[in-house]
């Protein structure tokens, strides 16, 4: 592979031991810091007689120094130690009065030249550069060095010198290496000095601790002084981050939260590598994992989890009654081929995608249509368990046409994916283009940004306009890189040129597109299409770099105006972390970047997804936020990730095997009861968090919970009309489907920003308030395909439903237009009624009388709530009524408050429990239904109490339904 | 802090008109003295804010900044009045604008370069220009996060909905939609707040209080655990604005007295707009009303006199009036604008203007804002601002200072970015008293 040999991958792996130091590459990925330790190769290590000491020392004494201080190794690392290139300092993109600094201090060009303007070579001391830290003159930004200290030497010395720059071939920094490799301490208040050494390209190494930069990733576990002293504070385990030059190492630091640890850890059991790896770092912190949750927890949590599905009552009593040890294996089999888990993974790989309508907006000539496509083709994938590498090639090298298709023959077959009923599925396509289609994704920085998010699970944004402040990539990594993304046309409704003339041609021959354009020629398309026409498409294609612009028929006008026909495709780029690539010899110069994706040497790309999984399956990723493996955010535990990755490599990336590897392990079916031990854990897998449930799955669920029987079991095997299964997302388009609502106050990924925060897991008050009382939830409960509708029917109770009949906002228009329709027709009648009284006609007030009646009997039926008060007022009268009723909102008020005591006092008739009804029957099916468990004894008595009381049985188990969905247990996956 | 639209010393030029506040304006020294000696901040007179979003930009040659003497092709066929302002005219279908100009502060010469709605909206819902890679806060989700609000009440309402996302804040701050419009003089409800079909309080005390027995398998783990320790607080919360009467009579417009309610004009930009008063007065924070129907690229002049001035005039006049009546405009910043303005030049062929940024009025009152002045001034065709003008981000900044909050203020994104509440934005100091 060609690929592999510019990439450099044994380079980049060369990690070797020092002294008791841990040597970590400095470019190494960010997962493997704890398998660097155990590595060694034949690369001489660093000799302790070469090695330089520390600036602190150096520097100190001004007469000693015989030296110049290096720019690149000294001057630029010093500055940001002090904090001058700093974000609210001189590295603000508006610098600080007028001088500004490059962010976190990579661009060495345009740092000298700023310093340069601020030298008095003629009389260093009164430079500026160091006049004004010291505060000789007035600083904005306060002393910064201390007269006389080594950092106000080692840039007095600098400038002394005539401020050399970096020199035009300069060594690069090899590796920082970080002693000791990690902090284990027993007591709080223990100190650890760290020392970092930097070996160069030319062999030299330096102490460089004085010139870095460090943090604490969790100041409570451990706080770091910027001389490198670590003090350990409360029991548990974060990394202390060293940053000098490009080099981010992280150095874990530990302290037991019991004394169970090391020796004295209790025998447990490790039935699987992923428990013995997970259980290898707890023995190090003294956690013991809790125990094995309930088959109950276990069949909800994974039902949630790998199918987005609340198992039924009948799949809850089954699986408890059966006895076979390995029955939760066999369950998650049977799990991982249902179509919900297809359904879920789809949609959790159109999150990862960034699948939006928002986005895709005039993409396919139908609207939404794209988003379903995108949708559908993963999900054929998803379901046939296509290796997760061959899924992100079809969408990676994606050309809108397949392999060998004519121009002609690609207009013909997308056009018959939109005639009604010729059931060709786009899904069959090799090919899904829409990723290189959406808005968001045109610009070749667009495009470096979404591809690291989805494909690396990284953040590289930062390293567009400066130095990443926590990973190893600089602007100029970022800009190389970009070079892959600048050969794919992805927008317009444009052919490739050379089908230009086909496509004008077919375009010609349709009727009714003359002079059309954007919008409207796509509106013309749709019409067409309906008609069973042919349209022409636009594509997505592939752009050679300028020397195979021959392609393009274009070579020959090149050189006659080179300026105009130049090709956007540069002739080498850069992988993240590798060398250079000659594009030029590639037809799709996206190949070697997908050979670069799937080889099993990539630092992220299998990190990127385990990760993801484990991330859906726990309540945080191995490396969390899942979506930002970086440097400087280290996993919580390095082998665990390395293992799985491995695995899901040497497993040709099938996503089953990693879903079975995570769910078949004692760690997945953990309880969430704590220990002593594990109580204050989060970080590390001893224990389950409860987790509430996503969007969809949220909304999937009440609705499940709350169906009748046959629906119920329906929805184990069917997808159809599942918030699982809604294709797009966005915020622009919402209210297409009956569950956008929910959606929202839920959460559901929007898909927008390239970041797996777009989907959100919080609680919220506006979701509480919607499933305790909104129209669209109690109407469910009051469904007439719903469980206690079901219910109601068995026993033969009249089924007097309590949630509004309709809820949407159309139908609450429409209603409040009917009520003021019959409020109208009502004072009419009125009016007349007055006037025949006071005329003494009595035939006409009785008729009148007649017609008021009918119209209230008629607004009543048609559930017009307000009119309810009429029919209770008839009684009394129409005198009373038109006594309480002058002015039209008086009467609305009124009608509220009639309602509440009609229905009251209705309720007081009591309706005895009918034969055969058992409430604690009926108790024990409303558990299992929503919370997938039996009642505990305590809660069997009070709801069966709460039914006895109720003066309707039915009203009763409404209650207890309600109450159930409504609880904590409901609405978290625990 | 510096103010870079006033260090050269034009500050002052922007006074053109004392107003019936009279007195002089703020000088830029004056302002950095009261600024230093906390004054300003600890100043804030809002509590709580309505923010009206005219979506599809608002003409602002045929509504607040006028050209009558322009050619043929900017002027347009509409005629300015006086107002109550000496020398201050306004379009002559604003008569009731026409007399309250003395309750707000009128800002021309706004000005920005995004001409597509939805990002433009964007912008002026936020104060910060967007980002493909981040979504900002609406002015809602900041305020619910900054300011505490009654816990019977949601503390964001949009009616009906909102441009304003929580972004980066998370889905905790997001609007409570109504989804519908209220009309004068009909009941109103709220999706989730009311109680429908038949469901008394009395019933919905005792599902609570089943609820509150069978909830609890959790035990004490809650108290460790945050999610399901909000899970409960939210729980809690929701119970009493259910159940409370304070939420649901102010969410109830047809409470109001018909007089008082008739003054907003009975359509739905004048019941929201009752609404919004409504719901400030209960205690809701933060508040925005959404209405439509400016995108006037065709017909122009009919579609403005017919449909959007008449409600226009009539809902903000009586807003502000109403809002001064009840006592709450010192209380209340309410803010006006749209995505951006019209096209000064007239599109012939379908009589209409089309879209255009870079010259757009806002309003700006109550909260301690000034009433009764112009702010900035456009060119002689209502092209481009007559010399720096304002950006959506000063304004935003502005708006964030009337209520307390410190626009410098710096969030973390969940990816640890640190952003500031508005990025770009400068407090326009002329606008307070």
């Amino acid at each position: 592979m060609k690929l592999l040999d510019s990439f450099s991958c044994s380079a980049l792996m060369t990690l070797l031991i020092f002294a008791r130091a841990c040597t970590v590459y400095s470019q190494e990925n960010p997962t493997s810091a704890d398998d660097a330790t155990r590595e060694v190769t034949s690369e001489a290590p660093a000799l302790e007689s070469e090695l330089r000491m520390s600036v602190a020392e150096r520097f100190r004494s001004l007469e000693a120094i015989s030296e110049t201080p290096d720019f690149q190794r000294h001057v630029v690392p010093l500055m940001g130690k002090l904090g001058c290139n700093g974000r609210a300092c001189h590295g603000s993109f508006q610098g600080r009065g007028g001088f500004r600094l490059s962010l976190f201090g990579y661009d060495f060009q345009t740092d000298h030249d700023e310093l340069h303007g601020r030298l008095d070579p003629t009389a260093p001391a009164e430079s500026l550069i160091l006049q004004k830290p010291l505060m000789q003159i007035q600083h904005e930004g306060g002393r910064r060095l201390d007269e006389g200290s080594w950092e106000h030497h080692l840039i007095l010395k600098w400038v002394e010198a005539q401020a050399p720059a970096r020199s035009t071939n300069p060594d690069r920094l090899i590796r920082l290496e970080l002693s000791p490799p990690e902090v284990v301490a027993n007591n709080e208040g223990e100190q650890q000095q760290l020392r970092a050494i930097a070996v160069w390209s030319d062999g030299s190494s330096e102490d460089v601790t004085a010139l870095c930069r460090f943090q604490s990733n969790d100041e409570q576990v451990a706080t770091i002084s910027q001389d490198g002293l670590v003090t350990v504070g409360s029991a548990g385990d974060t990394h202390i981050v060293a940053f000098y030059d490009s080099a981010v190492i992280p150095v874990p630091v530990m302290r037991p939260v019991s004394p169970m640890n090391g020796e004295s850890y209790p025998e447990v059991q490790t039935p699987s590598r992923i428990d013995e790896l997970v259980v290898g770092k707890l023995k190090k912190l003294g956690i013991v994992q809790s125990e094995v949750c309930s088959d109950e927890d276990f069949l909800r949590r994974v039902s949630l989890d790998v199918t987005g599905t609340l198992p039924t009552p009948n799949e809850v009593k089954t699986f408890l009654a059966d006895t076979d040890s390995d029955k939760r294996t066999r369950k998650i089999d049977e799990l991982l081929e249902r179509p919900g888990y297809a359904a879920w993974w789809t949609t959790r790989l159109c999150d990862f995608t960034g699948n939006s309508d928002d986005q895709l907006n005039n993409v396919t000539p139908v609207r939404a249509e794209a988003s379903r496509q995108w949708y559908d083709w993963i999900e054929k994938r998803v379901a046939s368990n296509t290796p997760y590498d061959d899924i992100v090639e079809g969408i990676v090298m994606a050309v809108s046409r397949n392999p060998g298709e004519s121009y002609e023959e690609y207009c013909q077959n997308l056009s018959t994916l939109y005639h009604q009923g010729s059931g060709v599925r786009f899904a069959d396509r090799t090919y899904m283009p829409h990723y290189w289609s959406r808005q968001n994704f045109q610009t070749s920085e667009d495009r470096v940004i979404g591809f690291a998010y989805t494909f690396l699970g990284s953040r590289i944004q930062c390293a567009q306009c400066h130095k990443h402040p926590f990973d190893q990539w600089t602007q100029e990594d970022f800009q190389k890189f970009e070079g892959f993304f600048k050969g794919t046309q992805g927008r317009g409704n444009n052919p490739h040129p050379t089908a230009k003339k086909e496509y004008d041609q077919m375009l010609a021959g349709l009727e009714g597109t003359e002079g059309l354009k954007g919008n409207q020629l796509l509106n013309q398309f749709q019409k067409l299409l309906k008609e069973g026409k042919t349209v022409p498409f636009g594509e997505v294609y592939a752009l050679t770099p300028s020397k195979g612009a021959r392609a393009d028929k274009s070579a020959e006008k090149s050189q006659e105006n080179p300026r105009r026909n130049r090709s956007p495709v540069p002739t080498t780029a850069r992988l993240l972390g590798g060398h250079d690539i000659d594009l030029t010899q590639y037809d799709d110069i996206r190949r070697p970047l997908m050979d670069w994706l799937r080889s099993p040497d990539n630092p992220l790309f299998a990190k990127a997804f385990v990760n993801r999984v484990w991330a859906n399956y726990f309540h945080r990723g191995i490396v969390n936020p899942s979506d930002d493996l970086n440097l400087a955010n280290p996993p919580v535990n390095a082998e665990l990730l390395d293992y799985l990755a491995k695995g899901f490599v040497e497993h040709e990336f099938d996503m089953k095997w990693l879903h079975r590897e995570i769910l078949n392990s004692r760690t997945y079916q953990l309880t969430w009861v704590p220990n002593e031990t594990n109580q204050h854990d989060t970080r590390n897998f001893s224990r389950a968090v409860p987790r509430r449930i996503p969007a969809e799955v949220a909304w999937d669920i009440v609705t499940q919970s709350l169906a009748n029987t046959s629906k119920n079991e329906e929805l184990i095997t069917s997808v159809k009309d599942r918030a699982i299964h809604i294709s797009g997302s966005g915020t622009r388009n919402r209210g297409r489907s009956p569950a956008d609502y929910a959606m929202t106050v839920f959460g559901r990924s929007v898909r927008e920003s390239n970041c797996d925060c777009d989907r959100s897991e919080e609680p919220s008050l506006l979701q509480t308030i919607f499933v305790r009382n909104d129209g669209q939830v109690l109407q469910l409960i009051d469904d007439k395909n719903g469980w206690l509708a079901e219910v109601a029917a068995r026993y033969g109770l009249t089924f007097r439903p309590m949630a509004p009949t309709e809820s949407d906002r159309g139908s609450e228009q429409r209603a409040r237009a009917a009520k003021k329709r019959s409020e109208e027709q009502l004072a009419a009648l009125r009016k007349r009624l007055n006037a025949a009284q006071e005329a003494g006609n009595k035939t006409q007030v009785e008729q009148l009388k007649d017609q008021i009646k009918k119209l209230r009997e008629k607004a009543a039926a048609d559930g017009i709530a307000m009119m309810e008060e009429g029919v209770a007022m008839m009684e009394d009268g129409v005198a009373k009524m038109e006594m309480e009723s002058d002015s039209g909102s008086d009467t609305a008020v009124d009608a509220v408050v009639a309602v509440t005591t009609i229905s009251g006092a209705a309720a007081v008739e009591k309706v005895s429990l009918p034969d055969g009804w058992n409430s604690e029957e009926l108790v024990r099916e409303a558990y299992l239904r929503t919370l997938s468990r039996s009642p505990r004894p305590e809660e069997l008595a009070t709801a069966t109490q709460f039914i006895a009381e109720a003066n309707n049985p039915v009203d009763g188990l409404r209650s207890v339904l309600w109450a159930l969905v409504n609880t904590k247990e409901f609405i978290v996956n625990h | 802090m510096s103010f870079h639209r006033t260090c050269d010393g034009i500050g002052r030029r922007d006074f053109l008109r004392a107003g019936a506040a009279g007195g002089a304006g703020l000088t830029l020294a004056s302002y950095l003295k009261m600024t230093e000696a906390g004054e300003v901040r600890s100043g804030a007179k809002a509590k709580s804010a309505i923010f009206v979003n005219l979506n599809g930009g608002p003409s602002h040659m045929d509504m607040f900044d006028m050209k009558p003497e322009a050619p043929d092709e900017y002027r347009g066929e509409f005629s300015p009045i006086q107002t109550n302002l000496p020398g201050v005219q306004i379009s002559e279908h604003l008569p009731r604008i026409a007399t309250c100009m003395d309750k707000f502060t009128l800002l021309r010469g706004v000005t920005h370069s995004v001409a597509a709605h939805q990002l433009g909206t964007e912008y002026v819902n936020t104060g910060n220009r967007p980002l493909p890679s981040l979504e900002f806060p609406g002015y809602g989700a900041v305020i619910s996060r900054e300011l505490q609000g009654s816990p019977e009440l949601p503390q964001f309402v949009a009616i009906p909905n909102s441009a304003q996302r929580p972004g980066y804040l998370g889905v905790r701050y997001a609007p409570m939609n109504t989804t519908a419009t209220p009309q004068i003089g009909t009941p109103f409800r709220v999706r989730g707040m009311s109680l429908g079909g038949g469901l008394t309080i009395e019933e919905v005390e005792k599902r609570s209080n089943l609820l509150s027995q069978l909830d609890n398998t959790f035990g004490d783990f809650e108290k460790q655990n945050q999610l399901l320790e909000g899970l409960d607080s939210f729980g809690q919360q929701a119970h009493t604005m259910i159940t409370s009467t304070k939420a649901r009579e102010a969410f109830d417009i047809s409470h109001e007295k018909p007089e008082f309610a008739d003054t907003f004009g009975r359509n739905g930009f004048g019941g929201s707009c009752l609404l919004a008063l409504r719901l400030v007065e209960a205690g809701v924070r933060f508040v925005t009303v959404s209405n439509g129907g400016w995108d006037t690229h065709n017909d122009n002049w009919n579609l403005l006199k017919t449909r959007q001035l008449p409600s226009f005039d009539s809902a903000i006049s009586a807003l502000f009036n109403g809002l001064a009546e009840r006592g709450l405009l010192e209380s209340t910043i309410v803010f006006v604008t749209g995505e951006f303005g019209r096209t000064p030049r007239i599109n012939k062929e379908r009589n209409g203007r089309d879209h255009y940024p870079r010259n757009m009025f806002m309003l700006l009152a109550g909260g301690g804002v000034r009433g009764g002045q112009v702010l900035g001034e456009s060119d002689e065709t209502g092209s481009m601002p007559k010399h720096d003008g304002y950006s959506p981000d000063d304004v935003a900044a502005t708006f964030y200072h009337a209520l307390g909050i410190d626009h410098t203020t710096e969030y973390h994104t969940t990816s640890g970015r640190p952003v500031m509440i508005v990025r770009d934005g400068h407090v326009i100091p002329e606008v307070f008293v």
